[in-house]
């Protein structure tokens, strides 16, 4: 197992957000985990990584066979743990290339017609959505990661877009043998991955684990998050 | 010093190392000057003891470089420096002051004048490197003569135990200037004064101070911007603090004379953001790797 989340509960402000989460990714799977907003996803991926502001209180977290609970977010990065954020923050005054020269792992990201032009820019400052998903992607892949957790990398894009960018993770990640999991609102982005197996997160919980994510797009639309509440196909 | 090969004036401790003029460029040591140029006399503080003179009588396209540098301990370093820029030439300075080791408890004190005749251009880069026991008194006045134009930029990324840096700009008819001063301060006392006279009618300029403060330090800056005449000003001075220890004052005054004068600041100081800094260690940098290339990056926003 590449990650094995075991009964994870995390606290921030006093106020419980992960209520026992299990979660395991295998060495080149694909996984995907759906929500509704403020079900604790980002937050889920924030700990993962390892982000101070979050309490962890109960459980653990594997990564490559190694605990890292209480690891610093450098050396998790170092182990092969990747987070693509939804929004990242402006990196005022340092251009993206210096930025990309200063954490990368490898010279040939100049061949991504993609980011060319937002090489010479300030990292994330004054970026449109979809530049801000390139950016993270090139950022991504300069680190070698083991496994590249995305958090709602389909949010903001078009169809095209969307594709596009899956079609590079799908080239340079899946198969390359690099886990990924798709943390997404919408589901938008499953359809061009089709992830092995689809978990839903609802209150700070894995509420259910569904190979087929198809079937757990349709309910969603159907009938929402309420109808996988009910449906307690899966508790923790 | 890299580039000894070029370097126009360079002095070690109290010993020049190497002279060299360029084609159209005098360059002296001041007290030389003091006596081969009488009329040279009325520019200098007192008689000087050291320093450079540089004359720059015709358009030389090659950089002009300065180094003045302290290799044994407690040197202490008085210098006078003066550099003529004659009328319409267009020139590039890079001038360095530093400490060869960090450890040699040296003092630099250089008071410098500038002298940019009618229409001229000049970028100076001004480059101080120094050891946490050094104390270093910068203090330069630049006289901008009718449409000459300034860029002078003060950098300080390895600072002294103590630095005060005293900068007077007085600027004639259409004279226009843009001084930054952008200093990482690690352990430092620093004490910055700079005035921004707009003299004359036309004048314009702005004054642009990015400091840091890390690891104890102590950052009181006065920047004043005085319009004498129907002129343009602007004062914008930001402060960044990383730790708890180390303070930030920032004292911007606006004084105007003239009813046709339009002088603004703005100044701010502000911490390092948690998210910023957390995206930073997710992307595999440590946290002072990472503090240390939002800085890089504050610092490059004021160039």
């Amino acid at each position: 197992m590449l990650l094995d989340i075991k009964n994870l509960k995390v606290r921030a402000n006093e106020k419980e957000i992960l209520r026992g989460i299990n979660l395991q990714i295998k060495k080149g799977e694909i996984q995907a985990l759906l929500g509704p907003n403020a079900s604790g996803k980002s937050t889920l991926v924030q700990v993962i990584l390892g982000n101070p502001k979050y309490q962890v209180t109960q459980g653990k977290i594997f990564f490559a066979g190694k605990e890292i609970t209480k690891l610093l977010p450098e050396k998790r990065v170092k182990l092969g743990l990747a987070l693509a954020w939804q929004t990242p923050p402006a990196v005022k005054g340092v251009k993206l290339s210096q930025l990309l020269e200063k954490i990368s792992q490898r010279k040939d990201l100049q061949r991504f017609e993609e980011g060319k032009e937002l090489l010479e820019r300030e990292t994330n400052v004054d970026f449109s959505g979809g530049e801000k998903k390139i950016s993270e992607l090139l950022q991504i892949l300069a680190l070698r990661p083991k496994l590249v957790i995305f958090d709602e990398i389909d949010s903001g894009l078009d169809l095209k877009k969307l594709e596009k960018v899956s079609k590079i993770i799908k080239k340079e990640l899946a198969a390359k043998g690099v886990s990924v999991l798709l943390i997404t609102h919408s589901g938008a982005i499953l359809q061009f991955l089709k992830p092995k197996m689809t978990n839903v997160m609802v209150n700070g919980r894995v509420i259910c684990k569904e190979k087929d994510f198809r079937k757990v797009l349709k309910t969603i639309k159907k009938y929402g998050y309420e109808k996988c509440k009910k449906c307690k196909l899966l508790a923790n | 010093m890299k580039n000894v090969k070029n370097v126009n004036y360079w002095q070690i401790d109290h010993k020049i190392k190497k002279i060299f003029e360029a084609k159209g460029v005098e360059v002296l040591t001041s007290k030389s000057a003091w006596e081969k140029h009488n009329w040279a006399r009325k520019y200098f503080f007192k008689k000087p003891k050291e320093g450079y003179f540089i004359w720059i009588k015709k358009q030389t396209d090659l950089p002009l470089l300065t180094c003045i540098s302290i290799a044994t301990k407690n040197t202490e370093q008085e210098l006078q420096n003066l550099l003529i820029l004659e009328k319409n030439l267009n020139i590039n300075l890079q001038g360095t002051c530093n400490a060869q080791k960090r450890d040699l408890s040296c003092g630099h004190k250089a008071q410098g004048k500038i002298i940019l005749k009618e229409s001229s251009t000049l970028k100076y880069e001004h480059i101080h490197s120094w050891g946490q026991k050094d104390i270093v008194e910068p203090n330069y006045e630049f006289l901008l003569e009718k449409n000459s134009k300034l860029d002078y930029t003060f950098k300080a990324f390895f600072t002294p135990k103590k630095l005060k840096i005293n900068t007077q700009l007085f600027l004639f008819e259409g004279a226009s200037c843009n001084l930054k001063i952008l200093a990482n301060c690690i352990q430092t006392e620093i004490e910055i004064k700079d005035t921004l006279r707009l003299v004359q009618k036309g004048a314009k300029g702005q004054i642009k101070l990015r400091l840091v403060g890390r690891k104890n330090s102590r950052i009181s800056t006065h920047s004043q911007i005085v319009a004498e005449a129907e002129s343009k000003g602007h004062l914008d001075c930001q402060g960044l603090l990383i730790d708890k220890n180390s303070t930030i004052s920032l004292i911007p005054e606006l004084i105007c004379q003239s009813k046709d004068a339009q002088i603004t600041h703005e100044a701010s100081i502000g911490k390092i953001s948690e998210e910023e800094l957390n995206y930073l260690r997710q992307r595999g940098l440590s946290e002072e790797e990472a503090i240390n290339l939002i800085v890089t990056g504050f610092l490059e926003l004021g160039e």
